[in-house]
């Protein structure tokens, strides 16, 4: 009996490590290649690298665009996470705590409009840029970055926020204080766990985006990492930057482990709510 | 509460004017701006834009690209449900029924490809299926299947398929996480109480998991769906571009194609027009389709 139950749990565990061995492949063999000489890439592709010199790195931070790149990168980033929480914080509030007329449909325009491809807005909104001659401009991309996350950041802190005590806004309320005073002195300490959640997320699809940064960006000094990934990729079969490539690739995914390690919890917990809305 | 009616709506409006505002015109505007410009035939810039009526949409019913277009997007929903729903079921009930000490690192490894970069995922799956260096050929000749080797991307057959796997590989430790989330809030006593009549393990799993899962089996095909239907775009242009000779074309990118390097806006405001009628009318299919009653026991 024990042996046969020893024998059913590791025929249930072998394709978890197979699965397991799927995923973690791609990603080392990513990291090993960004230490191999072209050369190394395509006569031994399995095999360790001879030596760890950075060179690729160093190649592809000065070479290729991705150093800049990745300036650019962390600016939209930041910038984007920042906007969006400047906009959806307030608004948060007001559809949960202030019930307003019409609270309601607010909160469900937003709801919907996180299910709406968004690729039809992208042409107007490309000719609006153009307009206002904000195109090739990573100010106006963060912006709309910040835009796009709107919705999905007001569904996020709207449940936190519908966990604080009334009493404590009402006491705050009594003994003098201003609604603004409310929502930044007292609210806002006490959905910090919303506010982080919400922002890594933000952060992390901001810092992956590609088709937008594609569209709205037009030159090589302005673009971000997927789109310089992107070209080097596509010109690697003429450059032959086959380790540059990975280093390239690399830079950019180690924010991404690193937040991750950090805040592992907090991207779970934003993607599960995010997808529950249904 | 000592403050008057105007500060409260001065406040109320400092809440809600500067979102509202940003939000129409970055998300509202372009949305029925890009449903005004479907009627119309227009090459951006300069040019001026021609009202044409219908003519984008009839355009849309005999271009033969589009059909093929509907369907490369219909078989990544189907392909994509089918193997991300089959893999996050078998690992969630794995890693949530049999004690395995080593659980969190298959959830922390399963998880990590849904948090990077689609053009990442890409390039290295481009290299999976690299003729010379993939390891998926060199795979098929260690096994001695050499007739089966073939230049994945580049062939007119295999290329669409080849596109599946790297979604499945980037998509399956999201749902895997929601399935766990549901499982882990059936009631143990039920399982026991099944146990006790005698129901094996896999009568368990249709008569006991599933059903009290359902919410969260029906809200993953739905979350899958919407974002092929809306973002398998992505993957295509990095991996392949829409090519071979548009095997892998998808609605999306086509509409990249038409709008951003043929200059043909009107039309490319068409097709969205049609990803966004297909969307949501497959979304409303299928909240109908997978409708149960809730089951309580």
């Amino acid at each position: 009996m024990k042996v046969g139950r020893f024998l059913v749990k590791t025929g249930i565990r072998i394709p978890l490590i197979i699965w397991a061995i799927v995923v973690i492949y791609p990603i080392v063999w990513m990291f090993l290649g960004a230490f191999k000489s072209n050369g190394e890439i395509f006569a031994s592709p399995w095999a360790l690298p001879h030596s760890f010199s950075i060179d690729n790195f160093i190649s592809a931070w000065t070479d290729f665009n991705i150093g800049s790149s990745f300036l650019n990168s962390i600016l939209v980033t930041v910038l984007g996470t920042l906007l969006c929480l400047c906009f959806s914080l307030p608004t948060s509030y007001a559809i949960e705590r202030l019930r307003f007329r019409g609270s309601q449909v607010l909160f469900n325009t937003f709801l919907s409009a996180m299910m709406i491809p968004m690729v039809l807005g992208w042409i107007p909104l490309f000719f609006l840029l153009l307009d206002l001659h904000m195109i090739d401009n990573l100010f106006a991309l963060s912006l709309i970055y910040a835009v796009t996350q709107i919705p999905f950041t007001i569904f996020i802190l709207t449940s936190f926020m519908g966990t604080v005590p009334k009493d404590l806004e009402e006491s705050a309320a009594i003994d003098g204080m201003t609604p603004y005073g409310i929502l930044f002195k007292i609210v806002t300490p006490l959905v910090l766990t919303g506010i982080i959640t919400a922002s890594i997320m933000n952060a992390v699809m901001f810092w992956n985006e590609y088709f937008m940064a594609l569209i709205f960006l037009q030159t090589e000094a302005k673009n971000t990492l997927g789109v310089t990934m992107d070209l080097m990729n596509r010109e690697a079969q003429y450059t032959n930057a086959w380790g540059a490539l990975f280093a390239g690739l690399s830079i950019a995914v180690i924010p991404i482990v690193l937040i991750y390690a950090f805040f592992q919890r907090h991207i779970v917990k934003g993607m599960t709510e995010g997808a529950l809305k249904g | 509460m000592v403050q008057s009616k105007t500060q409260k709506y001065l406040f109320l409006a400092f809440c809600l004017v500067p979102t509202l505002i940003v939000f129409a015109i970055f998300t509202v505007y372009p949305l029925v701006n890009g449903l005004y410009l479907s009627f119309f035939e227009w090459s951006g810039m300069g040019g001026d834009k021609m009202f044409i009526g219908l003519e984008n949409y009839k355009r849309l019913l005999s271009d033969p690209i589009i059909p093929k277009t509907i369907w490369h997007d219909y078989f990544l929903v189907v392909t994509k449900v089918i193997g991300i729903m089959i893999l996050a079921t078998y690992f969630a009930v794995a890693l949530t029924q049999l004690r395995i000490k080593e659980a969190p690192f298959y959830r922390i490894v399963f998880f990590f490809p849904n948090i990077m970069s689609v053009v990442i995922i890409g390039i290295l799956w481009q290299f999976i299926y690299n003729p010379g260096i993939g390891i998926i050929n060199a795979g098929l000749e260690a096994v001695g299947l050499e007739s089966w080797t073939r230049p994945w991307l580049g062939n007119l057959d295999w290329a669409l398929p080849s596109l599946v796997l790297p979604s499945v590989w980037a998509g399956i430790g999201l749902f895997m996480l929601l399935l766990m989330g549901g499982i882990m809030n059936v009631p143990k006593s039920l399982y026991e109480a099944a146990d006790i009549d005698g129901a094996s393990e896999w009568q368990q799993f249709w008569k006991v998991t599933v059903p009290l899962v359902w919410p969260q089996i029906k809200t993953s095909i739905l979350y899958i769906v919407i974002t092929t239907l809306n973002g398998s775009f992505i993957i295509v242009q990095v991996m392949t571009r829409g090519g071979p000779s548009n095997s892998t074309e998808v609605m999306g990118s086509y509409l990249y194609q038409q709008a951003f390097r043929q200059y043909h806006f009107g039309y490319g405001a068409a097709i969205g027009v049609m990803i966004l009628i297909l969307s949501l009318a497959t979304v409303l299919f299928l909240q109908f389709l997978l409708k149960r009653e809730k089951v309580n026991y």
